[in-house]
């Protein structure tokens, strides 16, 4: 791991822009800052930073579509940073591929141990396992892969995180914040992360998404993983 | 008190059958009963007739016979014969008073040589009178209408019950008529009831009660205009989010920039950065309690929730210890309720507690009375009995918070307790704990 990590931050309020690269500069983050969603992209292709900061309203390509381009690209981590608190914007920033989701205005500290919390889980765990299956679904801790019917999905970073803390615990109850704590690093959380990104696994893992076979709900508890 | 609409529709329907079933009812039993007399009449006229005809031929001159003739005659229970010759009575026993029943309107005609009849009241019964002259005397038979007027009696109390009845049927179909008639303002009352519990997007049909197609348009109309203004006062507060939270993030960003550096500044100047910075958060707070209570009117999203978990986060977040929980015998652990908004009640409480109350002792899980039940308990100087309801107003403080120390909150924590508690149909009320403090309860169904 590099000893400085490096931050995109895609923002249009210019004096936002301003501080908030300043503040992060001062907690030890690489960051270049854009004010619009097409520079960022542009720029991410060119030099790729290790996470994205990105808000939501932004002029020309929104915040969400910003964040499916990233996602077409490659599995970077994001985080949605916006003023919009409504859970209508949240899980739709969550559910366009962002890792976690912050209300605006964020304290830089915690704002930095979002971004900790985030470069732990990008990097693959050191699990002891080889090869989970699950049925059909094969996951591959250390080759980072997921295989649908022998087919490889492709999974983001957090996705992957958290398919391999169920797998880890086969038919076994882990409750959304024993999953906030496990896969984002937070001790205080909004499970909301968590029930998007369940969601969107399922969009990948299961064949049909609406009636899961393998990633089930436990009502009012949490989620587990079964064959 | 007002009598409701289906009631007076059923009384005037009973009236009016009432009114028609007793015309027809009087009409019918008049017609039956003149025809009936009529006949009678004609059959007690005819058989005197007859026995007129047969006393003429067999009345013997002398008088001692006569009643032996009378007696000849075959006359039933029901009628009696007389004689009148000579100014003297014979029937068939020798009862001198015997024709005291004959009127004397009809023997003054009988008199002058006509045969007539008359309707007289015999011991309390109805009785008829027929007289005809003979050669010598006049010959009266009177016949007892007993079995008629029982008939009539009969008839009279059938005639009745059949109006009593059609009455009561009127009084049915009035009924049953506004049962159907209101069935569409059912359809409106239901759907009133819908729109007040939240669901803006109920509307009537028009085209299912075309008499009431005025009312539905209205009512759709007064629905729709609801769910825009709605719809405009939360777009209002999604804005002033926007607009507040936006340069309140470059103050909190600057603010940090600044106090990283505090160190190497005069200390005028630090203390300053120390105010705006600890002011910043309050600001914000303020902002999140107001956005928050501005949205607290939407109902509760209700799902199944673990509350031991909830409790441990809410005081784990507050770097409270977490065996402040106690849950009640036979309370059980998940409860429907909506998650966020509840564990942001519970989080005022037990910030309210360590502001104004020195921490809170005890969280308390309970159900009781078919309600749950969750109580903070507090050590503190407890809640005066005239600001017990004033607490949960909006801006109101605590006396602790005279002082505008650090730990001042924004005066909205109690109100969102209760509207959050409100949105899941309950209530939110404090009092003095047993031995020395305040308890704060929510209770919801």
């Amino acid at each position: 791991m590099r000893g400085m990590s490096s931050v995109l931050l895609i923002e249009d309020d210019d004096r936002i822009r301003l501080s908030l690269t300043m503040a992060l500069e001062d907690e030890g983050y690489t960051t270049r800052a854009v004010a619009t969603a097409e520079e960022g992209l542009a720029l991410q292709r060119s030099k790729p930073a290790d996470t994205v900061l990105v808000d939501l309203m932004l002029p020309g390509m929104d915040g969400f579509e910003c964040i499916r381009e990233l996602r077409r690209d490659d599995d970077v981590p994001v985080i949605v940073v916006s003023a919009r608190d409504d859970t209508h914007d949240i899980v739709a920033g969550l559910e366009a591929g962002a890792d976690d989701y912050i209300v605006k205005p964020v304290a830089v500290k915690e704002l930095a141990a979002r971004l900790r919390a985030l470069r732990r889980r990008a990097r693959p765990a050191a699990a002891a396992l080889t090869v989970v299956a699950f049925g059909d679904l094969e996951i591959l801790p250390d080759a980072g892969e997921v295989r649908l019917h022998g087919d490889p999905v492709a999974v983001t970073r957090t996705e992957f995180r958290l398919l391999c803390e169920l797998a880890e615990h086969p038919g076994q109850l882990l409750s959304r914040q024993q999953l906030l704590q496990r896969v984002w690093g937070y001790e205080i959380g909004d499970e909301r992360l968590v029930d998007v990104h369940v969601g969107r696994l399922r969009h990948k893992i299961e064949d049909s998404p609406g009636t899961p076979r393998h990633l089930v709900t436990v009502r009012g508890l949490g989620y587990k993983l079964q064959r | 008190m007002r009598v409701g609409l289906r009631t007076r529709v059923s009384a005037a329907f009973a009236i009016g059958a009432l009114l028609l079933s007793a015309c027809a009812s009087m009409v019918s039993y008049e017609l039956a009963r003149s025809t009936l007399i009529r006949e009678r009449e004609r059959t007690a006229v005819r058989a005197t007739y007859f026995d007129a005809a047969v006393v003429h031929a067999g009345l013997p001159q002398n008088s001692s016979d006569i009643g032996e003739t009378l007696r000849s005659l075959d006359t039933g229970a029901d009628r009696y014969v007389l004689l009148h010759r000579d100014g003297q009575w014979y029937s068939r026993g020798a009862d001198p008073s015997a024709g005291s029943a004959v009127p004397a309107a009809l023997q003054e005609m009988t008199a002058r040589g006509d045969a007539g009849a008359q309707r007289i009241r015999l011991d309390g019964h109805a009785a008829l009178v027929v007289g005809i002259p003979l050669s010598s005397g006049v010959f009266y038979e009177v016949v007892a209408l007993s079995e008629l007027e029982r008939t009539l009696q009969l008839l009279a109390l059938v005639l009745t019950s059949v109006a009593v009845m059609v009455a009561g049927g009127g009084a049915a179909v009035g009924w049953y008529v506004t049962r159907y008639a209101l069935r569409p303002l059912t359809a409106v009352a239901d759907a009133a009831r819908k729109i007040a519990d939240g669901d803006l997007k109920t509307h009537l049909d028009p085209d299912t009660e075309p008499d009431l197609a005025t009312l539905s348009v209205s009512f759709n109309h007064m629905a729709d205009q609801l769910a825009r203004r709605v719809e405009r006062d939360r777009r209002f507060a999604a804005d002033v989010s926007h607009e507040l939270r936006s340069p309140l993030q470059t103050l909190s960003a600057a603010v940090s920039v600044l106090d990283r550096r505090r160190d190497g500044l005069d200390p005028k100047a630090a203390a300053a950065i120390g105010l705006i910075s600890d002011e910043v958060g309050r600001f914000q707070d303020l902002v999140n309690d107001l956005l928050e209570l501005a949205r607290s009117d939407r109902p509760a999203h209700r799902e199944p929730t673990e509350m031991r978990e909830l409790v441990a986060r809410a005081c784990h977040a507050r770097g409270l210890p977490e065996d402040l929980l106690e849950l009640a015998p036979a309370t059980p652990t998940v409860w429907p309720v909506d998650r966020r908004r509840v564990e942001q009640a519970l989080g005022n409480l037990l910030d309210n507690a360590v502001r104004y109350g020195g921490g809170p002792v005890t969280v308390r899980l309970a159900r009781t009375d078919d309600r749950y039940v969750i109580e903070v308990d507090d050590e503190g100087p407890g809640v005066a009995e005239e600001n017990r309801a004033s607490i949960f107003d909006r801006f109101v403080r605590g006396p602790a918070a005279n002082a505008r120390g650090d730990g001042d909150g924004t005066g909205l924590g109690l109100s969102i307790v209760a509207r959050h508690t409100a949105a899941h149909g309950g209530t939110v009320s404090v009092a003095d704990r047993p031995g020395g403090g305040a308890r704060f309860r929510m209770e919801f169904p």
